[in-house]
């Protein structure tokens, strides 16, 4: 197989990778951590400690709050100071369990040592449990939890687990370096992740501007010899790592409006998830630590790193550690450039899903002042998704909900690439999630009232 | 945090393409068609040039600011290309008043009037060109040639090869003999057939067409369907119906502003439709007119018409024709 | 010559004449019969079709009114008692008095009070700006100042104030229709009875932080003391998640709570006398001293 890529639409922006040859680093502890209650897609977990409590490492302190939820566990040792709502990144309050950090003992359940585990556990149901208790959600961005994710329908059968390695936003090297760091873990990960599946094959997708992560990737999927795993080299192009771009690189297939990749046989998950499984599964290590990078552009070598943090660290506490924010910067950004969050409170915490503290200057962040639109069609021709971003723009504006779900508003994944590629400066995606947002309370609120007639029928 | 951060929603960067570097990579491309006009019709075609785009660039600036009272958009270069694609549209003799009518035509009526730039239904320049044609037939067809910094061997007659073609119709001769009679052979009228600025040497137009093709400012497929029509339109009445009252595919495709047409003007952003489909429909449509029009019309050229009447169709084209989308049928 | 001018008037006057007779039949052949109520009711409205009523024009709602057996649930915002005393004479149907309303906007953190903590660079739209985040402010409640409400009165009745970055209600031209209201994505601007000859006092202040945090975003922001609850008289003034909320409908206009409010987040309008803070703070601490010494007097008796 050559080198696949996604169907329609894309950008290709320089990857600005600067931070892809520094290690991984342990960050430090910080004196105080605060873990956020809802850093997970679906329903906040609740807290089962309370002011006093005495926490290890490693301990459950927060339970899921629904059945798309997960479980939280305290990522230092210390005492519980405060279960109150904080302020996160966009400063909107949400509950966090404050603790203030005393030494670092580690619940004696956790496997702390470096040693390989292949041996895969035979039971698919202790396996799925392992990764719930330990809290274990998806570190591509999203944050579904997993074990929802491993568990498809009755009737629906996965035929391909894609192990995303693409990391297609630029300036992002955390998935790069565990995968020349961890190599191996990541394949067992990927291998337990198949089992649990049911033997599906396996596909690794890595893009062309990573040769180093295919080779290491490639030499320990040879070394460990699991069946039915192969490493795939994808083109370079953004939004690749977006699930239904990867569904359609590997398989060829594409996921209807609405659907789950479930549907078209396609379980996608991200490299770092599969080194999380890993860690549960064979370490029995809960989700309390991820990989960051810390990076931006036109600044100094000695700011940029990747970390392994704790998950729950102050973000300030990581842009301390790195040196400070550089002069240059004018906005800091969590995770990568193109759907990554802009930073309003630096006092938010790290929560699972962060993987990138991006600095970037005026110059490459500031946006051009709107103009008129030339209808030059480069969103469309850009759009992943094959939606007309001008028009759905268009339809916002003139609030005709109708016409935006018959243009497929609701399928848009806000990747971004409408507004990195208008000429014009016109702020299409800003428009367009309200947009979705809009259309996709229609269809919820159309779906529920079906729901309640065809009961009242029943009764 | 004492420095106030930017906050924005996501994307946090942004391509470098911008509404200006698109118009300045059009001018680019126009380059090499002006050179060669400059060079065969001289300063009297330079002037025209000029006075075009001084006139454009000075209305929109000033009904903008005036009337419109709103921030220019002269920035942006829109009424530069609108001058440079108005000028290459006429005769370099053509007396200097009448080219900034056009320019207030094009300008003030076929984009400002509309809302400025975006917002046009009509391309401007073939707005301001159609107008002086009608308004100024004399002047118009009047292609004396004015003195060149070169002399080009096979001169240009008074009238363009589709004018003195139909006069010739009219007179009773046939093609055969009307081709032999001036000379024209393929390589000739590729490279250097004249008229105005803008029609003299496809060849120039094609260099310039390539490096926006490069650019990725315009895709293929309007041209192709525009020349593609043409060509068909003309093999099949020039080869099986009758070649002595028909003209080929070669004469169609390298004569009048079939190339500033079909490569410059068919192609703006604003007046053609948005989807490879719809782009594809669009540019038959502007083929078929414009080959009726050449056959059958009073006029002998017909692409200015064709686009304006096609223009109209691309709000239709627009809401009929849209992109594959991911996951649907 | 006159041959021709004959023969084009004559074609033209028979043509007519066929068209004519053409929309007559189809007029008469696609009649719908309607309640000619409706048309009444439709002239009686203000015919702003800005959907303030919660239907989607006028038309709608007098179709709305003509078919429903009572007025309850129908009200125009705009026309008033006025009109919907007309409607309901109409309809033979009676309705119930409301007092006039306004929009009142409830937040006083403008652009001293509130200092700006991030620069907003997105689409300049408040929906936009506070699905995003909390704000370009400390204060996770308060304006974000893009001017959704302005862009959604029909009426010209708001208007941003560049020097505070707060909406301003004109409200002469305010009609209540809440269309405002539903606009804004931080819930601040709230319809309120006029109050007599304008007067009506309230809490320009939404922020639910604990006091400490609201006072260090905002100069202007309810700190929830409730020394404003525990003055009131009138039982008008209650404290939840540390904000003061005061219900037009119990309040006196005695302005004593916005005497006392410490920070100034309690606003009263249209008062023909500027509060003297000082005067009213006193009557206050007399009427305190007259209860304790009558509660004093009384426990011995007692």
């Amino acid at each position: 197989m050559g080198k696949l890529t996604f169907s329609m639409g894309g950008i290709h922006p320089h990857d600005s990778k600067f931070a892809r040859e520094r290690a991984i680093e342990q960050l430090p502890l910080p004196p105080v951590v605060y873990v956020s209650m809802a850093q997970h897609l679906g329903a906040p977990a609740k807290p089962v400690v309370a002011v006093g409590d005495r926490v290890k490492v490693g301990q459950v302190i927060a339970e899921p709050g629904g059945f798309i939820s997960a479980f939280i566990h305290s990522p230092a040792s210390g005492t519980v100071k405060s279960v109150a709502p904080r302020k996160d990144l966009a400063g909107n309050p949400v509950v966090h369990v404050e603790i203030a950090v005393e030494g670092d003992e580690w619940e004696p359940s956790i496997d702390r040592s470096k040693q390989l585990v292949t041996a895969i556990p035979d039971d698919k149901a202790a396996i799925l449990d392992r990764i719930k208790a330990c809290g274990i959600v998806g570190l591509g961005g999203a944050t579904f939890p997993t074990h929802v994710k491993l568990s498809p329908p009755p009737g629906k059968v996965a035929e391909c687990l894609i192990i995303n390695g693409s990391e297609c936003e630029p300036y992002l090297t955390s998935d790069y370096r565990i995968m020349l760091e961890s190599p191996k873990e990541i394949v067992v990960g990927a291998a337990i992740m198949q089992k649990v599946l049911g033997g599906c094959r396996c596909v690794i997708g890595i893009e062309e501007n990573k040769p180093e992560a295919i080779r290491s990737m490639r030499a320990a999927v040879a070394e460990l010899g699991y069946p039915g795993i192969a490493v795939q080299t994808l083109k370079k192009r953004y939004p690749q790592g977006g699930e239904k771009q990867l569904i359609d690189a590997v398989m060829r297939r594409q996921v209807g409006s609405g659907g789950l990749p479930i549907d078209v046989g396609a379980v996608v998950q991200n490299v770092g998830t599969a080194l999380a499984v890993y860690d549960a599964v064979q370490k029995n290590m809960p989700l309390i630590t991820n990989v960051l990078t810390v990076t931006g552009d036109r600044i100094p070598g000695n700011l940029q790193h990747n970390y392994r943090f704790r998950i729950g660290v102050p973000l300030s506490f990581v842009v301390e550690q790195a040196g400070g924010i550089p002069d240059t910067a004018a906005k800091i950004v969590s995770g990568g450039p193109m759907m990554g969050k802009a930073v309003s409170n630096l006092d938010a915490t790290t929560v699972k899903g962060t993987s990138a503290v991006l600095y970037l200057s005026e110059a490459a962040t500031r946006r051009r002042p709107e103009t008129a639109c030339i209808r030059c069609g480069h969103c469309a021709d850009s759009c992943p998704m094959g939606l007309e971003p001008f028009l759905l723009n268009r339809l916002y504006k003139a609030a005709d909900l109708e016409a935006l779900e018959k243009h497929a508003a609701q399928d848009c994944i806000e990747c971004g690439c409408c507004l990195y590629s208008c000429p014009a400066g016109v702020p299409l995606l800003d428009n367009i999630r309200q947009a979705k947002g809009q259309v996709m309370g229609v269809i919820r609120a159309r779906a529920a009232a079906a729901k309640a007639a065809a009961e009242a029928a029943k009764k | 945090m004492d420095k106030k951060y930017i906050v924005s929603p996501s994307p946090h960067i942004h391509a470098d393409t911008s509404t200006t570097t698109i118009m300045r990579d059009v001018i680019i491309a126009l380059c090499p068609a002006l050179l060669v006009s400059v060079l065969v019709y001289g300063w009297a075609e330079l002037l025209v040039l000029a006075v075009s785009v001084a006139s454009c660039v000075l209305l929109e600036w000033a009904v903008t600011k005036w009337l419109m009272k709103r921030p220019s958009t002269v920035g942006d270069l829109s009424a530069v290309v609108t001058g440079l694609l108005l000028a290459m549209n006429l005769p370099s003799a053509i007396p200097l008043w009448i080219v900034f009518i056009g320019a207030v035509v094009a300008i003030c009526i076929a984009k400002l009037s509309f809302g400025g730039i975006g917002q046009n239904v009509f391309n401007p320049a073939i707005t301001g060109r159609v107008f002086l044609l009608i308004s100024f037939p004399a002047q118009m067809t009047d292609w004396m040639p004015t003195p060149g910094f070169i002399t080009v061997p096979d001169a240009v007659s008074g009238a363009t090869p589709l004018s003195a073609l139909k006069e010739a119709l009219k007179s009773g001769s046939s093609i055969s003999e009307f081709l032999d009679a001036n000379g024209y052979t393929a390589a000739s009228m590729f490279w250097d057939i004249g008229a105005s600025a803008g029609e003299i040497s496809a060849g120039a137009l094609l260099i310039g067409f390539v490096y926006l093709l490069v650019r990725r400012v315009v895709k293929p497929w309007i041209p192709l369907s525009i020349l593609g029509t043409m060509a068909l339109i003309a093999a099949v009445f020039h080869w099986l119906v009758n070649p002595e009252l028909y003209t080929g595919p070669a004469f169609n495709l390298l004569t009048g502003g079939t190339f500033l047409g079909a490569l410059f003007m068919a192609t703006d952003y604003v007046t053609s439709p948005m989807s490879t489909w719809g782009g594809v429909i669009y540019g038959i449509g502007i083929g078929l007119i414009a080959m009726m029009i050449r056959y059958f019309g009073a006029y002998p050229e017909g692409m200015s018409f064709a686009i304006l009447l096609m223009n109209c169709t691309v709000p239709l084209l627009n809401m009929w024709f849209h992109q594959k989308k991911y996951g649907r049928a | 010559m006159t041959q021709t001018i004959i023969w084009t008037v004559a074609i033209l006057t028979v043509l007519g004449l066929l068209l004519a007779l053409i929309l007559f039949w189809v007029a008469r052949r696609f009649r719908v019969e309607e309640d000619p109520r409706i048309d009444e009711v439709e002239k009686a409205m203000p015919g702003a079709n800005c959907g303030g009523c919660g239907f989607a024009g006028c038309r709608a709602f007098a179709d709305a009114a003509v078919k429903a057996p009572n007025l309850d649930n129908q009200y125009c915002p705009v026309g008033g008692d006025e009109v919907m005393q007309k409607v309901a004479s109409i309809l033979g149907l009676t309705v119930e008095k409301k007092a006039p309303q306004v929009a009142v906007v409830r937040c006083n953190g403008s652009c001293t009070a509130r200092p700006r903590t991030n620069e907003y660079d997105g689409v300049r739209s408040c929906r936009v700006k506070a699905a995003l985040y909390s704000g370009d402010t400390a204060c996770s409640y308060g304006c974000v100042g893009c001017g959704d409400c302005v862009e959604a009165c029909r009426f010209g009745a708001l208007s941003m104030d560049p020097e505070t970055g707060l909406p301003v209600v004109d409200e002469a031209k305010c009609t209540a229709c809440g269309a405002c209201a539903k606009a804004c994505p931080k819930h601040i601007i709230e319809l309120r009875n006029k109050g007599p000859r304008g007067m009506r006092e309230f809490v320009s202040c939404v922020n639910r932080d604990k006091g400490p945090v609201a006072r260090k975003a905002c100069a202007n922001a309810c700190i929830g003391c409730g020394l404003c609850a525990r003055t009131c008289q009138h039982g008008a003034i209650t404290v939840t998640d540390n904000v003061s909320y005061i219900d037009f409908t119990k309040c006196k206009l005695c302005r004593e709570c916005e005497a006392v409010c410490p920070s100034g987040a309690i606003h009263g309008v249209n008062f023909p006398k500027e509060l003297d803070k000082e005067a009213v703070k006193k009557r206050i601490a007399d009427r305190k001293a007259k209860a304790a010494a009558e509660a004093k007097k009384e426990v011995p008796n007692g």
